[in-house]
């Protein structure tokens, strides 16, 4: 009476998959039975190893051109742990000198981006198209492999692993969190396949992000092609691009028979991004400081502090300082040039400057209105320079007393310049140090009059 | 403690102080009517066998070091089976050392081999966290030869790879493994590669829907362990019911070797049945058994003996907890001597009560099912459960929580007036004698195997001529590719969408259909879900909706969203909604007569599949601890139809027409007896109410398909009904399974069904009520006051 049909008919779990777009299914489409239009729109050639087929297309890009990379870059693009030797500012994993040379020659690197059918991972997310890009004397190189089907998978894999063997430094941007990943599990699902591993991963994303999110707030690779990279020089222009979210549909769309153009965007568009990469390597490269580099005069002072603190992050104080005054220098957002002052001010208090740390808290102080926090921070600095560094009880107790003073006026009158809790937890803080200073004043008064005491008993 | 227990120490033990307290109870009890039941259970000998000759030497000396030297004889039999490479589920009660059972031969394989894996599962994550203190002191005393971790949603993310890579033993839940780890498995390479054993704790909680999704996630990590080549050996425990190796099988799909000679040994124990004395005899009022409860408790802490009370709810706890609070102050400055313990304390908070009830300064705890399971408190004098906890399993392991093994403890059940409480009580052997408990699944419903096909489509492409379940694959994956799901490609389907399924797929609820509740009271914050089929019968507009003992006012239901805006409320009554339903056969799967042996008896018994058709009309509003109805109100709702399977019970027109009632009062006899039949097949398939739906329909007599739907609710729609004065000619009683596809408890109940009668008619008889009551065939006041009568007199002509 019931069939098994009828009873799946009625499940849930069967109601058809929502589709991520609705994006007209326009264009030729293809059967598995004659030769797939693709080839012909991209020019490209089937590619044969022993596991398989798959697609390949193989262009040629004059820009972005090849750039250098100076030795003493290189280490910003390193993970830190692993530069604890900075002596020669050399990765610890390549021992051998001809590993680093390897790194550090933009020539010997391999760009790679990937297409895959979700962003979520696991085990049922697929990689269907790898492009790869590196540079020759002139200009990029740029292939993509391409499954037509799963049972192509194999055959990509294998072809990315002997590209990967030739070229030994991996470049990506975001790569070392969902691009590698996702094809170690790709290389993982195979059983046979073992993924070539780089000598090194330069996530180009890490040094982007330090450089430009402040000023950017959002380093999507279009972004910085927009505001970082020139775009109107790139030679290659977004207007037409596919939007990204739609990728997977796309592909399943082709894999059920579908068109191909939505594919031809995607070929295009993975061909942007590996070039955007090369590009914004190029651009990485020469913002990185490096002893050669000069700063040029018209340089974002947002950047600038960002640089700061990319260069104070590894330990380079000195050069840090430099870029800090830098931007201070130029105009800077309220809010940053008050994190820059009180950040530039620790720095030189570490270094012994004194003169120029007290400088820019007595600026920090002045600006209680607009930044208290970092007003009552200045204060807290002064108070402990003067208590501990010159030994001015005197000078160190006023410094609490106005800070005092300042917070509980605000409390008194219900204008709190900090939300209610931090204020009472610096008020303790300022308190307690009162304490001390007046023990600490009284007990050397005593004992300077102590010492009175006894000279006259002689 | 020390001055608590000084008072009667010096003049008597904690024995003599058990029989005292219980003597007084008894000395009450003039009427008899009270203490149904007083079972003895004498102390037992510990049952010794040698530690395995096998066993390394290094894990012999690190168990003597903790003061084990033999085995019971059951730990023994265990492990021997698991080294003859059986699956096996170990039954033995609460506080038996079933741990060692697998924690023996699991690491002693760890030692032999230090590549060997095993992924322990427990069904709540406070149980494995619990456990690991034991494999912990364990590795301390192997000088760290293995590495042991739980892995769960608490887990941090930089601790994750190492668990990884280096876990010999990993703890974790089902849900964990559903969604963390199989759709993830290729950064457990190192695991799957090397998975041998699979311990299963708990295991008769993995029944019904939970256990029906269970059995389909161990289908996807077969699949996924047979990937990576490693061949899996389950290791089940489970507490007492009737079918543990029936369970076991059906869940792992495999022989499993069933052990269960308890060899620990026990002290002796006083099992009490305590039933509040009736206040109405007309109505079956009975005094409230919380305030009884309340009462037992305190004569056990009186006597200085160190008590738990179980509730079967958060605000019930709370209450018990104040009473107690109460007539227990503490000496000014001193801590309380009586705490509370359920799921939404601290960790911390947890971890201080457990200290202190295993050192004695604390006297007694008030607790929900939180302390039922697992965790280590050491062991009380008394165990008082305030109302029945559901399942005779879960009494034994409440039960099991008194019991020092010197001396010898007390267990008292106080019965809420709900008809399994009442049949419990008044049926002591159902409870003392062989467990009639069974745990059913269904992993084979449809809607349940598909979610789970396609979580392992995900995982690992599926090869046409492979098997999950006994389903055609074929058809199945067929549809999956139309609805977009899966693409096929040389002899494999290949997962094609960008979702990851397991997100969506609940291992609690058979559909992910859920409707969202979002209280609205401030800021909107999503509070849970129900799913579908439940939403409609409790999420309705103007329901009060109750989420941990706090009341909410359904202001909007937002069915194409599946939402539900709630706002918080302090409402004195509750609603309940007015479902009309209807019950159409589409299959029958079997048919026999009600009677084997007395084939004359009109009455037959059916089970098949069904379509359910129910829509809410309208709710009532019934006040708290009165149920008087103080108002009602209309509804327009979506109709909702569902496919299930049921039991049915069909009376034949014989049967009907020899009743000596008015046909309205057969109806009502016909009411109140699925109302007692849905009470005792909540008892035998151990499940909730709300698992099973009932509905009375009329048996098809003439093939006229307008007829089919002759069929109403049996809960709420008698009213509407009775105004009507249909006459049931052929009235089929149906016990359906509440869930689309079914959930297996049809079969079960066809196969029970002599059982069912005859403990139904028990039931019934036992009452003391004149007319029915809520015990029983339901309120009298509901029905008509000839309804029990009806009743007994339906049964009678069914066992005669």
């Amino acid at each position: 009476m019931q069939s098994f049909n009828d009873r799946l008919s009625r499940l849930a779990a069967l109601r058809p998959a929502p589709r991520s777009t609705e994006a007209p299914r326009f264009g030729e489409t293809h059967t598995h039975s004659d030769e797939d239009p693709l080839i012909r729109r991209l020019g490209a050639a089937v590619l044969k190893n022993r596991y398989g087929e798959h697609l390949a297309v193989r262009q040629w890009f004059s820009s972005p051109p090849p750039c250098q990379a100076a030795p003493d870059v290189m280490h910003f693009l390193l993970p830190l742990e692993k530069r604890e030797k900075k002596s020669s500012g050399m990765d610890q994993r390549c021992h051998r000198i001809a590993d680093f040379d390897a790194i550090c020659d933009p020539m010997q690197w391999l760009f790679l981006d990937t297409e895959t059918t979700g962003i979520s991972g696991g085990s049922g997310t697929y990689v269907f198209l790898v492009g790869l890009a590196w540079w020759d004397t002139v200009g990029l190189q740029v292939e993509q492999f391409f499954m037509r089907d799963f049972g192509e998978e194999h055959a990509v894999l294998m072809e990315l692993a002997e590209r990967m063997s030739s070229r030994r430094v991996l470049v990506t941007f975001n790569g070392k969190s969902f691009d590698w990943p996702l094809l170690e599990t790709r290389y993982a699902m195979t059983r046979v396949l073992k993924p070539c591993v780089p000598l090194a991963h330069l996530d180009f994303l890490h040094p982007a992000r330090a450089l430009w999110k402040l000023r950017l707030r959002s380093v999507r690779l279009v972004d910085l092609e927009r505001h970082v990279l020139d775009a109107a020089r790139l030679g290659w222009r977004r207007d037409d691009d596919i939007d990204s979210a739609f990728i997977p549909q796309f592909y399943f769309d082709y894999l059920r028979g579908g068109p191909v153009e939505p594919l031809v965007g995607v070929f295009r568009h993975n061909q942007m991004d590996l070039r955007g990469l090369a590009a914004l390597a190029g651009k990485i490269l020469a913002t990185l400081p490096s002893d050669q580099s000069v700063r040029h005069s018209e340089e974002d002072a947002l950047d600038l502090v960002a640089l700061s603190r990319l260069v104070h992050k590894r330990g380079e104080s000195e050069r840090a300082r430099q870029f800090y005054e830098q931007a201070l220098s130029a105009e800077l957002p309220d809010e940053i040039g008050r994190a820059a002052r009180r950040e530039l001010a620790m720095l030189v208090k570490r270094s012994g400057n004194f003169t120029r740390a007290n400088a820019l808290w007595k600026e920090l102080a002045r600006g209680l209105a607009n930044g208290p926090q970092e007003a009552f921070q200045a204060f807290e600095q002064l108070a402990i320079f003067y208590e501990h560094r010159e030994k001015d009880f005197k000078r160190a107790a006023n410094i609490c007393r106005r800070a005092l003073k300042l917070l509980r006026q605000a409390k008194t009158s219900r204008r709190y310049l900090l939300d209610p809790i931090k204020s009472a937890q610096i008020e303790a803080r300022f308190e307690h140090r009162l304490k001390r200073i007046d023990r600490l004043a009284t007990g050397l008064f005593r004992a300077k009059q102590g010492l009175l005491t006894e000279t006259v008993g002689f | 403690m020390a001055c608590w227990l000084a008072a009667h120490a010096a003049t008597s033990s904690p024995l003599a102080r058990v029989e005292e307290v219980l003597s007084s109870f008894a000395s009450r009890d003039t009427s008899g009517e009270i203490l149904t039941a007083i079972h003895h259970i004498p102390a037992r000998e510990a049952q010794w066998a040698q530690v395995p000759g096998w066993v390394h030497a290094d894990l012999r000396a690190a168990y003597e070091a903790k003061g084990i030297r033999q085995l019971y004889t059951h730990q023994a039999a265990a492990a021997e089976a698991v080294r003859r490479g059986r699956n096996v589920v170990i039954v033995t009660p609460t506080a038996s050392g079933k741990t060692l059972c697998y924690n023996l031969p699991v690491l002693n394989a760890v030692l032999e081999n230090t590549d060997t894996r095993a992924l322990y599962l427990f069904p709540t994550k406070a149980l494995a966290q619990d456990q690991l203190a034991e494999l912990y002191d364990l590795d301390e005393r192997l000088a760290h030869r293995f590495c042991v971790y739980t892995y769960d949603g608490d887990t941090a993310s930089d601790a994750r790879k190492a668990i990884r890579e280096k876990g010999h033993i990993v703890l974790s839940n089902p849900e964990m493994l559903h969604t963390g780890i199989l759709p993830h498995h290729t950064r457990w390479t190192r695991l799957f590669e090397a998975l041998r054993y699979v311990v299963l704790d708990e295991l008769h909680t993995y029944r019904g829907v939970f256990g029906s999704h269970l059995c389909n996630v161990l289908r996807r990590l077969r699949r996924i362990a047979r990937f990576y080549g490693s061949e899996l050996q389950f290791i089940c425990s489970s507490a007492t019911i009737a079918n543990p190796g029936e369970l076991a099988s059906r869940l792992i799909e495999d022989s499993a070797e069933v052990i269960d000679g308890n060899g620990a040994p026990a002290a002796e124990k006083t099992f009490v049945f305590y039933n509040p004395p009736v206040v109405n005899r007309a109505l079956g009022i009975r005094r409230s058994y919380i305030t009884e409860a309340s009462r037992v408790a305190q004569e056990f802490l009186k006597a200085s003996l160190q008590t738990i009370v179980f509730t079967n709810s958060r605000l019930h706890t709370e209450i018990l907890l104040t009473y107690l609070q109460h007539a227990n102050r503490p000496l000014p400055g001193r801590p309380e001597t009586i705490r509370g313990y359920r799921g939404g304390y601290l960790a911390g908070e947890r971890r201080e009560i457990e200290r202190g009830l295993r050192s004695g300064l604390i006297h007694g705890v008030v607790s929900t099912s939180a302390l039922e399971l697992g965790i280590d408190i050491g062991s009380l004098d008394a165990t008082v459960m305030a109302g029945y906890p559901g399942t005779i399993a879960a009494t034994w392991q409440r039960a099991g929580r008194a019991g020092r093994r010197s001396g010898s403890s007390c267990a008292v059940l106080v019965a809420s007036s709900s008809p399994i409480d009442q049949f419990m009580v008044k049926n002591p052997d159902y409870f003392f004698g062989n467990s009639p408990e069974h745990a059913f699944i269904q992993p084979d419903n449809l809607e349940i195997l598909v979610n789970h096909l396609k979580c392992a489509a995900f995982e690992l492409p599926l090869k046409t001529d492979e098997k999950f379940g006994s389903v055609d694959l074929a058809a199945i994956c067929a549809r999956l590719a139309e609805a977009g799901f899966l693409h096929k490609t040389g002899g494999q389907w290949h997962w094609t969408q960008q979702a990851y399924p397991a997100d969506t797929v609940s291992l609690r609820s058979v559909s992910s259909d859920n409707f969202v509740i979002v209280d609205i009271t401030e800021a909107s914050e999503v509070i849970g879900e129900v799913d579908f089929p439940s939403a409609l019968t409790t999420v309705y507009p103007k329901a009060i909706y109750l989420h941990g003992a706090q009341m909410f006012h359904v202001e909007h239901l937002n069915f194409l969203e599946r939402k539900a805006f709630v706002k918080r409320v302090d409402a004195d009554y509750y609603t309940d909604a007015i479902r009309y339903t209807q019950v159409r056969v589409l299959e029958i799967t079997q048919q026999a007569r009600s009677s084997e042996q007395k084939p004359a008896i009109p009455a037959a018994r059916s089970h098949g599949d069904i379509v359910v058709r129910s829509q809410v009309i309208g709710f009532k509003k019934i006040k708290f601890f009165t149920n008087e109805n103080v108002g009602a109100g209309n509804l327009e709702l979506p109709e909702n139809e569902f496919h299930t399977t049921a039991y049915w019970l069909t009376l034949e027109r014989a049967l009907v027409e020899s009743l000596p009632f008015c046909i309205s009062a057969r109806q009502c006899g016909m009411f109140g007896l699925l109302h007692a039949l849905e009470s005792v097949a909540t008892l035998l398939l151990m499940c909730d109410r709300r698992d099973l739906g009932t509905a009375i329909g009329e048996r098809p007599s003439s093939p006229d398909p307008s007829a089919e739907w002759d069929v109403v609710d049996a809960k709420n729609s008698l009213e509407k009904r009775r105004s009507e004065e249909k006459d049931f000619f052929e009235p089929n009683l149906y016990l359906y399974d509440a869930y689309p596809g079914g959930i297996g408890f049809s079969e079960p109940l066809f196969i029970a069904h002599d059982l069912l009668i005859r403990k139904t008619r028990e039931l019934i008889a036992g009452c003391p009520c004149d007319f029915g009551c809520p015990s029983c065939v339901g309120p009298a006041g509901e029905r008509g006051e000839q309804t029990k009568h009806a009743a007994v007199a339906i049964l009678e002509r069914l066992v005669a």
